[in-house]
């Protein structure tokens, strides 16, 4: 009632009901997906709105109930004193005196005969109790003697001499730092022993053999070395030639910018373009002979050329068949005639220009098998592109000055294995979170700091 | 044009390719668990030749397996017992969170384990095909065995790791197959013979690691996981090619030897074993005792077309090799406690030296420093006090130095507090045309068995500028085109004239004509080459003028380096000069 005697003014009669000026604090309710709902809800003549909504609703209620305002009633309109009443008491003690009858089920579980039950000597007794204690007897007089019974002996040459730790003893694997081994390359090591000198069908068929490996595991995907020796200028104590040229001037590498020589200048820029235009042009001129050389063929092949056959006069109808087949035959002379009069051209003429055209074609194949060979062994070198990243190069280690030597051996391992593309390289694995982390402050130190 | 209807990607490289998500769901097994699988089977990644056939279509980046090759990884028994690891784990884990302690230690006694030993007779079906491949399984190994006892991978890879590497020492020891040392800002690079075949391999400095973030350890466990077993079975086969037992034990005799020293506060009992032949001091025992007639001369039988030239070459070069094994037999050596004493131990002993350290240092020394019988004492500081009569003091790096120059070098250049000279790469080899540094002119020089003397400080400055016109006329040497030797020709005359000019006049006998033949003779042959270069092809021209313009390109790199070289010590020899003012001032 703190919020009642705060405001005198409004005095609610049931439990929800509020004074307005606390009505703050009230959840809205309503369906808030649509803008619509949103609005309705918000804004501060909403809020005054639902107050006095709220302060009607108990006006009338208080009107009601008691007959107008509680806050303006008189107390005596409002309480009594309560004295209490003497048949209210006597009601009460009937009650407990109901309560202390037992109820009927427990009044049948009852026995009902007066006579008490015999007692159960024999759940006190210990059967072949006499017989037990003349043998417990007997066994301590035979412990002085020195004789024990067979259980007691049992277990103490159990004690004495344990059984063997076990039969098989667990395997140990292949990283027991105090393995054996064997000669694994002998004709009878003891990995083939089981085989020798079985069937080897027999063995094949029943899987007993193991599946030979393919010739071509045996090649490893790159031709380098397994471990590369890093170049002299890496000595701890280099000569100063093999310094610089490994990258003395360090800052300028890792930094990757071109020198001042490599830099392309303008004259190199045009060479460079001019490069390719160069021999094209060379080329061209040997294609403008070739071109030559044709048309005059051509020409020559013209003159020799039959006059064409009678063109047929258009005719809005259709071709009759005989003069389809005509037309026919006709061009299938013509072709034949043109045909062997070319074949005859080429025996004459083209000899010499088919020989070079041939040795050009097939200088030209060795060409590209060349320049694919070099491609190939160019890229037998590099490392393969085996995953999402590529393979890059570790920063030239450069020893400066005196400090210790850097350079660590387990890098330089794993980018050999690599740069061999024995595994791929990879990024560690990011660590992500599906949601972001929210950060809520306890409520005991919020109010401390 | 009947028939059905080509289906795409089903025929093909498309169907030679697997992608790494399906082979792991044939397989059925998880990604890391693929992944160890493909290592120690030696299955490898491929890159397929059309990727866009191959992806279906898609150009995203992936990873692609040889169909076949997965197909063979299905018939590994494995497989399996990755699939009963898994079951394991869950089970074992189940119990934990159940509180059921009996049925955990019953799970953990019965932990499924797996061996590489079929696995290694796989794929390296013979002897020498394993030591093909032993460079990856000795780097591996020796870079576990230094690494921390911490969770980065199991106590016991280490462990094993370290008696394996300690194993493989002990035979190079005893095989004397060392050759070539570098000490790198990486590593020590070792390279040694082993049966006819070379082996490289890096080991670590003893520094403490810092351990890159960047590098898969699991990767590289999966990896020493292979290449212990393999070298276990190498180190095996090894020590039987030389009748020494294995695993490995220490002579009687040098046993004995060590007795004294022996102490139980380097070790306990079950680790001194290894700790003593770490040590790397006391040599192995034989299965049978080596009689003293050991060197047997062999018959030598000629090669079918060798020439008797060629077979001098080899004899001689069988010679140099017996040399440089015995190079440091009969010295003593005594290493300070300041040098690291694993690696000069190891190299030391692999060339016949005996060597000893400080007792409290390692276990495993034999003698002691106030011993007169040491020759070499191996110190690391600037100055020495209560230095002994009788020994030489020396920094580690003649030791290393020496063994690749195949030669004991003069001790002057390695004193205590004397500037080093440079210690060179054994593994480069100069090919014609290449530039030489100075240091390594003068080593080849010493081991051709000229001796360039030891000159005072003096002198000093004389005899480089008596090397850089060693240089620039080898450098003139190098120069093949016509040109430049036309210069050279110019050059000679004008130096004569001057030091003509130099001279009193004098008149001499007439030797001109002899020298015109000569040039005669020259001057012809230069023309004859430019003729032939001017009747080439133009295709040729094109090669030959490449092939010029590389060697030029050669050259002058080396030119450049040398006068880079002529500046730097120019410079410090200046500073020597004014540290020297400064120091008589």
């Amino acid at each position: 009632m703190a919020a009642g005697a705060e405001s005198l003014s409004f005095l609610g009669l049931t439990p929800s009901a509020r004074d307005p000026a606390t009505a703050v604090r009230r959840r809205n309710r309503g369906p808030r997906n649509r803008k619509k709902g949103w609005k309705r809800w918000a804004g501060p003549e909403a809020r005054l709105g639902r107050e006095i909504g709220d302060f009607l609703e108990d006006v009338t209620l208080q009107q009601r109930v008691a007959g107008g305002l509680i806050a303006e009633q008189p107390d005596a309109g409002l309480f009594f004193v309560d004295t209490g009443s003497a048949e209210k008491g006597e009601r009460r003690k009937r009650k407990n005196k109901i309560r202390e009858k037992p109820l009927h089920i427990d009044l049948v579980l009852r026995p009902d005969s007066k006579v008490p039950a015999p007692k159960d000597i024999l759940s006190h007794q210990i059967p072949n109790g006499r017989k037990e204690r003349r043998r417990q007897q007997f066994w301590e007089r035979m412990a002085q003697r020195g004789v024990l019974p067979r259980s007691e002996r049992r277990l103490q040459t159990r004690l004495q001499n344990p059984a063997p730790p076990r039969e098989k003893p667990p395997e140990k694997g292949r990283l027991d730092p105090g393995r054996s081994f064997y000669d694994i390359w002998a004709d009878d090591n003891p990995l083939e022993r089981a085989l020798v000198g079985q069937d080897a069908w027999f063995l094949q068929q029943t899987q007993k053999q193991r599946v030979k490996r393919p010739l071509r595991l045996q090649q490893k995907p790159s031709q380098l070395p397994a471990v590369e020796v890093i170049a002299p200028g890496g000595s701890y104590n280099p000569t100063f030639e093999d310094h610089q040229v490994c990258g003395g001037d360090k800052v300028e590498r890792q930094l990757r910018f071109p020198t001042a020589a490599e830099a392309p200048t303008a004259e190199t820029v045009f060479r460079e373009q001019c490069e390719g235009l160069l021999e094209e042009s060379g080329d061209e001129e040997e294609e403008e002979e070739e071109k030559e050389e044709e048309e005059k063929k051509e020409e020559a092949v013209g003159g020799a050329q039959p006059s064409d056959p009678p063109r047929l006069l258009h005719r809005p109808g259709k071709k009759t068949e005989q003069q389809r087949r005509k037309e026919k035959e006709a061009r299938e002379l013509q072709r034949r005639r043109l045909k062997a009069l070319r074949c005859r051209q080429q025996q004459l003429f083209r000899l010499r220009s088919l020989g070079r055209q041939l040795r050009r074609w097939e200088q030209e194949l060795l060409r590209r098998r060349r320049a694919r060979e070099a491609k190939r062994r160019e890229m037998e070198g590099r490392p393969r592109r085996l995953g999402r990243i590529k393979y890059e190069d570790p920063a030239l280690e450069v020893q400066l000055s005196d400090e210790l030597p850097e350079g660590s051996v387990l890098h330089d391992r794993f980018k050999s294995l690599q740069k061999r593309s024995l595994i791929e390289p990879r990024e560690r694995a990011k660590f992500k979170r599906k949601y972001r982390l929210k950060y809520v402050e306890k409520r005991a130190f919020r109010e401390v700091t | 044009m009947g028939g059905l209807e080509k289906k795409k990607y089903q025929r093909g490289s498309a169907t030679n390719y697997i992608t790494r998500n399906k082979a792991r769901k044939k397989l059925q097994l998880s990604l890391p668990d693929f992944r160890r699988l493909c290592i120690l089977k030696g299955i490898y990644p491929h890159e397929p030749k059309h990727k866009k056939k191959v992806n279906k279509g898609s150009t995203a980046a992936r990873t692609f397996y040889l169909l076949k090759d997965i197909k063979f990884l299905l018939h590994e028994p494995i497989v399996n017992k990755f699939r009963e690891y898994k079951i394991f784990v869950r089970k074992l884990r189940k119990a934990y969170g159940k509180s059921e302690w009996g049925t955990a230690e019953r799970l953990k006694d019965n932990k499924p384990t797996y061996k590489l030993d079929h696995i290694v007779k796989e794929r390296y079906p013979t002897f020498v095909d394993a030591l093909r491949d032993l460079d990856d399984a000795l780097s591996m190994c020796f870079l576990f065995s230094t690494f921390p006892r911490t969770g980065k991978c199991h106590v016991q890879t280490i462990q094993l790791c370290r008696r394996l590497a300690v194993e493989f020492l002990n035979y190079v020891i005893a095989s004397r197959s060392l050759r070539k040392v570098f000490l790198s800002i990486k590593g020590i690079y070792y390279q040694a013979e082993v049966l006819g075949q070379p082996i490289t391999w890096i080991t670590p400095y003893a520094f403490a690691h810092d351990h890159p973030t960047d590098v898969d350890y699991r990767v590289m466990a999966t990896f020493t996981e292979f290449y212990t077993t393999l070298l276990g079975f190498v180190n095996f086969r090894l020590y039987h090619s030389l009748n020494l037992h294995y695993p490995p034990k220490i002579d009687g005799q040098a046993e004995v030897e060590l007795k004294p020293a022996e102490g139980k506060e380097y070790a306990m009992d079950s680790e001194s074993y290894l700790e003593k032949l770490s040590a790397l001091s006391a040599s192995l025992a034989r299965v049978v005792a080596p009689t003293q007639e050991d060197d047997v001369e062999m018959d030598e039988f000629p090669v079918e077309g060798e020439t008797a030239e060629q077979m001098d070459a080899r004899r001689k070069e069988q010679e140099a090799l017996e040399k440089h094994k015995k190079l440091f037999e009969g010295l003593r050596f005594f290493l300070n406690r300041e040098v690291p004493r694993e690696p000069l131990a190891f190299i030391i002993r692999c060339f016949g030296g005996q060597v000893s350290w400080d007792k409290s240092l390692c276990i495993g020394a034999t003698y002691d420093v106030s011993d007169p019988s040491i020759t070499h004492q191996i110190v690391d500081r600037p100055q020495v006090e209560q230095q002994v009569v009788g020994r030489y003091y020396l920094q580690p790096q003649w030791v290393f130095d020496s063994v690749n120059a195949k030669l004991c070098l003069p001790v002057a250049d390695y004193f205590p507090g004397v500037l080093l000279p440079p210690h060179l790469s054994p593994f480069v080899t100069e090919q014609e045309g290449d530039y030489i540094p100075p240091e390594k002119l003068k080593l080849l020089a010493m081991q051709r068995g000229e001796d360039p003397g030891e000159e005072s400080e003096e002198e000093e400055e004389e005899e480089e500028e008596e090397d850089d016109n060693d240089k620039e006329e080898e450098e003139e040497e190098e120069d093949e085109s016509e040109k430049e030797e036309e210069m050279k020709l110019k050059k000679m005359e004008e130096q004569k004239t001057q030091s003509n000019k130099a001279l009193p006049v004098k008149v001499t006998a007439g030797k001109v004509r002899l020298e015109d033949k000569q040039r005669l003779e020259q001057e012809q042959q230069s023309e004859e080459k430019r003729l032939a270069i001017m009747m080439m092809k133009k295709r040729e021209k094109y090669l030959y003028k490449k092939i010029m313009f590389g060697k030029k390109r050669k050259i002058r790199e080396a030119n450049k380096l040398a006068a880079k070289r002529k500046a730097h010590d120019t410079a410090m020899k200046e500073e020597k000069k004014k540290t020297k003012k400064a120091r008589h001032a």
